[in-house]
């Protein structure tokens, strides 16, 4: 067991084809679902402890703790939208199939999470600040996505009909993501935060972030709606000073 | 690259999705029970949904949600037998049966796998407005699958008849899309999520 586990691992690095063409053949899928989770659960705590350097402290062991978990959960969401998009668009694979491929996936995408750390470690050594560090984590987690999801498109198939399958699917898992990850946040933590909270209140979505860290990386800052409603009213964004939520992290 | 796929035959037992949407016709009364189940998971979504306010609005989802399907299944599909059979179709009740239902099941199938991810979505987003973005765009997904199983049942059936008649029924094909699309977003639409009221 544990030497198909390690092939299984050094397959989701070298032959996407291979982890593919298994978890459509059905069979014995353990040790790659293993080797994916130990894959996910290890590469998403590596970064996500990376991410939290920015903050230092507690925020480490929190972060490296959080963004596997969301890992999961997001999986946990999205494999049955992925099995029935699949099916409904006559590429109907085994549910086991359909969780090892997701899960191998997202193991692969959690590798690349890996390899991108130290780019993320020197960028805030070297004085990234918070904002742009939001950015800069998206895009690395845009690249792991890029790696998943090519896993994903051999396994349903490489034509037009797969594509189609495989964009349907990551725009669910866009949003079920997304929100999953802006449930769970912070994973940098604000370095002026006083406190580290394991999770933040319900508050905003994970759109309204993306769009609010995108305006704040070129110095326009928006005031959440809290703080408007505490002072009752909206102020203007590049009139005034500039002002931000305090708490506000990601 | 040649890609094998499982298929309905090749992995036993086939699962849920393969049997929900096969191609395969089969007797009546397998058809309305495939067409039962797709009504049934699409009431699925519309839980997930109702879980945002929680209590009777489960069941006010959970119905509209189904009546989308429903009511393209009962007023659109026998009036495209119909209007098919005016222009010598080769369709049978059977075969558009087997056809409406593997559509529907599929749809609702859909409905069904997106359920986990919208009941997130709907319990956590504040916005009524992204909230119903979403729910419109779970509803147009599954509602757009179910649409291409349908025609592409239906086109199959009229592959082997001369060009005239295939662009008559084609057309008649398009025009039933619009008024299914319509139908269908007319009904969903009563989804107390998508008024605006939660």
């Amino acid at each position: 067991m544990n030497s198909q586990v390690f092939a299984a691992f050094d397959e989701l690095l070298r032959s996407p084809r291979a982890i593919a063409a298994r978890s459509r053949g059905g069979g014995d899928l353990r040790p790659l679902f293993v080797a994916s989770l130990s894959a996910l659960v290890l590469g998403a705590g590596v970064f996500g402890a990376t991410l939290a350097t920015s903050r230092g402290g507690l925020q480490l062991l929190y972060s490296g703790v959080k963004l596997p978990l969301a890992m999961v959960v997001t999986m946990l969401l999205v494999v049955p939208a992925f099995h029935a998009i699949a099916a409904g668009l006559g590429r109907p694979l085994s549910f086991s199939g359909m969780i090892g491929l997701t899960l191998a996936a997202a193991g692969r995408g959690a590798l690349v999470l890996v390899a991108l750390s130290p780019l993320i470690w020197l960028s805030f050594d070297r004085g990234l600040s918070y904002h742009p560090g939001v950015l800069l984590a998206a895009a690395c987690y845009a690249l792991a996505g890029l790696a998943a999801l090519d896993l994903v498109l051999r396994g349903v198939g490489l034509d037009a009909r797969g594509l189609l399958i495989v964009s349907l699917f990551a725009g669910v898992l866009f949003a079920a993501g997304g929100q999953t990850a802006w449930m769970f946040r912070p994973f940098l933590g604000r370095p002026s935060a006083v406190s580290v909270p394991f999770f933040r209140a319900r508050e905003s979505s994970f759109w309204d972030a993306v769009q609010q860290s995108s305006l704040s990386s070129f110095g326009v800052y928006r005031v959440t709606r809290a703080l408007s409603e505490a002072e009752g009213r909206v102020r203007s964004t590049q009139s005034e000073p500039a002002v931000e939520h305090s708490s506000e992290s990601r | 690259m040649e890609q094998s796929f499982p298929t309905i035959g090749s992995a036993p037992p086939p699962s849920l999705g393969a049997r929900l949407t096969s191609a395969e016709a089969q007797g009546a009364t397998q058809e309305l029970a495939r067409l039962g189940a797709g009504l049934g998971l699409a009431a699925l979504y519309g839980l997930a949904l109702g879980a945002r306010t929680g209590g009777v609005s489960l069941v006010q989802h959970a119905l509209a949600a189904s009546a989308g399907l429903a009511a393209v299944g009962v007023l659109g599909i026998p009036a495209l037998f119909v209007l098919l059979a005016l222009v010598d179709a080769p369709v049978s009740p059977g075969a558009m049966l087997s056809a409406g239902a593997r559509s529907l099941a599929s749809a609702g199938f859909v409905l069904a796998g997106l359920a986990p991810s919208a009941a997130l979505l709907a319990v956590t987003i504040e916005s009524p407005d992204a909230v119903a973005f979403v729910t419109r765009a779970g509803l147009t997904l599954a509602g757009g699958i179910g649409l291409v199983q349908l025609t592409s049942s239906v086109r199959t059936m009229l592959k082997d008849l001369p060009a005239e008649r295939r662009l008559k029924c084609n057309a008649l094909l398009f025009g039933f899309s619009l008024f299914a699309i319509m139908l269908a977003g007319r009904v969903w639409y009563t989804l107390p999520i998508l008024k605006g009221a939660l």
